[in-house]
């Protein structure tokens, strides 16, 4: 069974790098792959000056650091994670393990021996990228650690994908099975948290004094008592990958290896009781049908079917087709996404402003939502275009199915390209409208209302243009670079995707860079135009928004025409693979 | 209704489809049939316009596909094997959505007839992923039906039907045809392309190797005398034992 992993996951690897080196002799992927390879040298691998790379943290600093990044990810992941097993399946693994003579651990054990090689290659890039150029020998040992670390965090994302699946399809049923596991997490935690607040004003005192003695207190503390109970998996884990020296290393491993077999054991037992879990609800449904049938009232059953979202606005029977792609995009995002994720990031900007503004004069928490409000419509326009992916990033999984549409090309890339448009210029304008409206609740003598208003208008005028502009260029890459994106919803992972996401960012930002330079030469222009005809202040910006906003629009349209006739020209069988 | 000539592509050095001509007029029913890799998906999706031919002209009724591809594709209807459809639109909208694309005014009439006829009318509000694979092959059918193509190409019309919807699905293809369209219909299921189609078309290796109908292959080989279609097809394409 070793020997089928190995082979499967050797030749995958071969067969897939023999392909890129393949697709290396179309020019795009040669140039691409060149570019990749410089920044890589510049940014990562070119040896700096000062002899150390500088991760290096001193004394117990690191091993904290480290400790507290895995328990926030363990925490996030809990909390804010979703039901998708990092296990998947793929359809070949399912139609070949599944019906071969393997037991379900077998199976399962196939799985993760199969991940190891990109794990370990993910290791071993994590660990090179942050050198610094120098690369000792010891930096094999980080290596293992770090792969240590990868191979457990993998098997406890599992372990969570698993419960949470669990619990979402048979509610009850599943929380009475593990309500003993619950109970005493809880009381770990609750007393952890308790001993950590008794501590905290010594561990404050200390990072005053001296940042470094502050990271050896903070050290001590975490190890001790019900703190020690609850963070040694997290210390024992991370030991090995913060070791200094082989002997400490050694003296750290089986802890960590202790840690990694527990996950194991963990793993196998959820899946199983997965499975157990999942007949125990069909069981409880075959009851409930048997009881319809005789005409008895049926028990209650876990928890209704998810209804689908009615649509956020009805598709007009007649005009543009390009606003149909649109209103599909703007439907999928609607219906793909959790309320969670907003409904949590509003009670979060409340809850950072109420403590940031503890201890503060009244009115202080309403200064700094607004300030949080501004910061997060920035994010929405700056890293929105990269996050919401319903257009071409997703539809060309339906590649041939859009081509065989009547539209022009350039309609339907406009199309594509406007849905997340609009559901981020809704998100950005919600925020800057909110900032404008929580301003009138705080005197601001340097920035009166006039002006105020000035800048809301400059902003709401150039949001649109600006966002259009970024996702515009994310989807000129994924058609250029169709092999290099990873389309739909998921997320590919793995050495190569690392490097290939970063050059796409390089690419983008100097693509967004050119394109802007007209546009801000143009808003430069209107501003002095503006100035001359006696506006002032900071109703100039709004001129220069103007003539921003409108430049903006005219390259992204140029854009749109010219990424038309290239997705008219393209062949799906050729870039993504397809039926000859 | 359906011309295509020369029709050649190109994919590298592989040739995939090699100066193919032939023509379907309205009401016919052309069967096209080839060994795995003969082109038959290529020339298909050439003539729905997602590839572009390396050479060759193909139209569809009065539109070129080089030069008006919009007014092309407007007639058409592709049917691929597996059923293509957007994760987030439920039945009812992958019609409206479908009805916009293609400019059908009248779609809010049409739209729940079609979902009759398609036993469909009970899942307008269902997610694809709550549909089974008969299900989501009938939406796919009913968004290929909703603008009355003129043309219609069906890429293994049967596959992951059960009996009953193998006999509507072929029941649709013969009832579409008998209105006035002109269909392809690719497969290697012969008993299907004997009983549906009026003409057939076999390539093999990207090129063509008869077209007409049975008869008519028959009758220009006289060797082929008194087999039956399977037997015709392997002696044809050079496969079998």
């Amino acid at each position: 069974m070793i020997d089928a992993a190995l082979y499967l996951a050797g030749r995958s690897l071969v067969n897939g790098l023999r392909r890129r080196l393949r697709r290396l002799r179309q020019p795009k992927y040669m140039i691409g792959f060149a570019v990749g390879l410089l920044y890589y040298y510049a940014f990562f691998l070119r040896p700096r000056g000062g002899g150390q790379s500088g991760t290096a943290l001193p004394g117990a600093a690191a091993e904290v650091v480290a400790m507290l990044g895995l328990m926030a990810l363990i925490v996030i992941g809990w909390l804010f994670g979703n039901s998708r097993n990092p296990l998947v399946y793929t359809p070949a693994e399912t139609h070949f393990l599944f019906t071969a003579p393997l037991t379900r651990r077998q199976v399962l054990d196939f799985k993760l021996l199969r991940s190891q090689l990109a794990l370990g290659l993910s290791s071993l890039l994590s660990v090179v990228l942050f050198s610094g150029g120098h690369f000792p020998a010891t930096r094999i040992l980080r290596i293992a650690g770090v792969w240590l670390v990868f191979a457990t965090l993998q098997m406890h994302s599992a372990v969570t994908a698993l419960v949470r699946q669990s619990l979402e399809e048979h509610g009850v049923t599943a929380v009475r099975r593990r309500l003993g596991a619950f109970v005493i997490v809880a009381a770990l935690v609750g007393a952890a948290a308790l001993t950590l607040r008794a501590q905290l004003g010594t561990v404050q005192e200390a990072f005053v004094d001296d940042p470094i003695a502050g990271f050896d207190t903070l050290a001590t503390v975490l190890h001790r008592g019900v703190l020690g109970v609850v963070t040694w998996p997290f210390a024992a884990l991370v030991g090995p990958a913060v070791s200094r020296d082989l002997a400490t290393f050694a003296a750290r491993l089986p802890a960590a290896l202790l840690v990694l077999a527990v996950h194991y054991v963990w793993l196998i037992r959820s899946s199983i009781a997965f499975e157990e879990v999942a007949v125990e609800s069909a069981e409880r449904m075959a009851t409930r049908i048997a009881a319809w049938r005789s005409g008895r009232r049926p028990p209650p059953i876990a928890g209704p079917a998810k209804p689908t979202r009615r649509a956020l606005t009805r598709l007009r029977e007649t005009g543009s087709p390009a606003r149909a792609i649109a209103w599909k995009n703007i439907q999928s995002e609607w219906r793909g996404s959790g309320v969670r994720l907003p409904v949590i990031i509003v009670i979060g900007l409340i809850v950072v402003a109420w403590v940031a503004s503890m201890g503060k004069e009244a009115g202080s928490g309403l200064i700094v939502l607004t300030v949080l409000c501004l910061v997060f419509g920035g994010l929405a326009v700056v890293f929105g275009p990269y996050g919401l992916r319903n257009d071409l990033r997703s539809d060309l999984q339906l590649w041939d199915l859009l081509k065989s549409y009547p539209m022009r090309g350039a309609d339907l890339v406009a199309g594509e390209v406007l849905g997340p448009v609009t559901v981020l210029t809704a998100i950005a304008w919600g925020c800057v409208l909110a900032a404008f409206a929580l301003s009138f609740t705080f005197d601001v003598e340097t920035f009166p209302v006039a002006d105020r208003v000035a800048a809301l208008l400059a902003v709401v005028i150039a949001t649109p243009a600006a966002l259009a502009v970024t996702t515009t260029i994310q989807n000129a890459a994924v058609l250029f670079f169709p092999a290099w994106i990873t389309l739909g919803p998921a997320r590919a992972t793995g050495v190569e995707m690392i490097g290939q996401r970063l050059v796409m960012m390089v690419g983008s930002v100097v693509v967004l860079v050119v394109v802007l330079i007209p546009a801000a030469i143009v808003g430069a222009v209107a501003v002095a135009i503006a100035g001359v005809t006696g506006i002032t202040g900071v109703w100039l910006s709004v001129p220069g928004s103007i003539a921003l906003t409108v430049t903006l629009v005219f390259e992204v349209v140029l854009a749109f025409a010219w990424l038309g006739r290239v997705f008219e020209r393209s062949d799906p069988a050729t870039e993504i693979g397809g039926g000859g | 209704m359906i011309d295509v000539q020369g029709l050649t592509k190109l994919y590298g050095s592989l040739v995939a489809v090699e100066d193919l001509s032939f023509a379907v007029a309205p009401g016919e029913v052309l069967g096209l049939v080839g060994p795995n890799g003969a082109g038959k998906t290529t020339t298909l999706r050439s003539l729905v316009g997602i590839i572009r031919p390396t050479r060759g002209t193909i139209r569809i009724g009065a539109s070129d596909m080089e030069r008006d591809a919009v007014g092309a594709k407007r007639q058409l209807a592709f049917m691929p094997d597996e059923p293509r459809l957007f994760d987030y639109l439920t039945v009812a909208e992958h019609l409206q959505f479908t009805a916009r694309l293609y400019g059908v005014r009248d779609a809010n009439a049409r739209i729940p007839a079609l979902l009759q006829e398609l036993e469909l009318g009970e899942k307008t509000g269902a997610l694809p992923e709550e549909l089974s694979r008969g299900m989501k092959q009938k939406l796919a059918i009913a968004c290929g039906l909703l603008h009355e193509p003129a043309v219609l190409l069906f890429d293994e019309p049967l596959t992951g039907l059960d009996p009953a919807g193998m006999r509507r699905m072929k029941h649709t293809i013969v009832e579409r045809a008998r209105q006035g369209a002109a269909v392809i219909l690719s497969s290697h299921l012969l008993h299907l392309v004997e009983e549906v189609c009026t003409r057939v078309l076999v390539i093999n290796r990207g090129r063509l190797v008869a077209i007409g109908t049975i008869a008519e292959i028959v009758a220009s080989r006289p060797d082929l005398q008194g087999r039956d279609l399977e037997e015709i097809f392997l002696a044809l394409t050079g496969g079998g034992p």
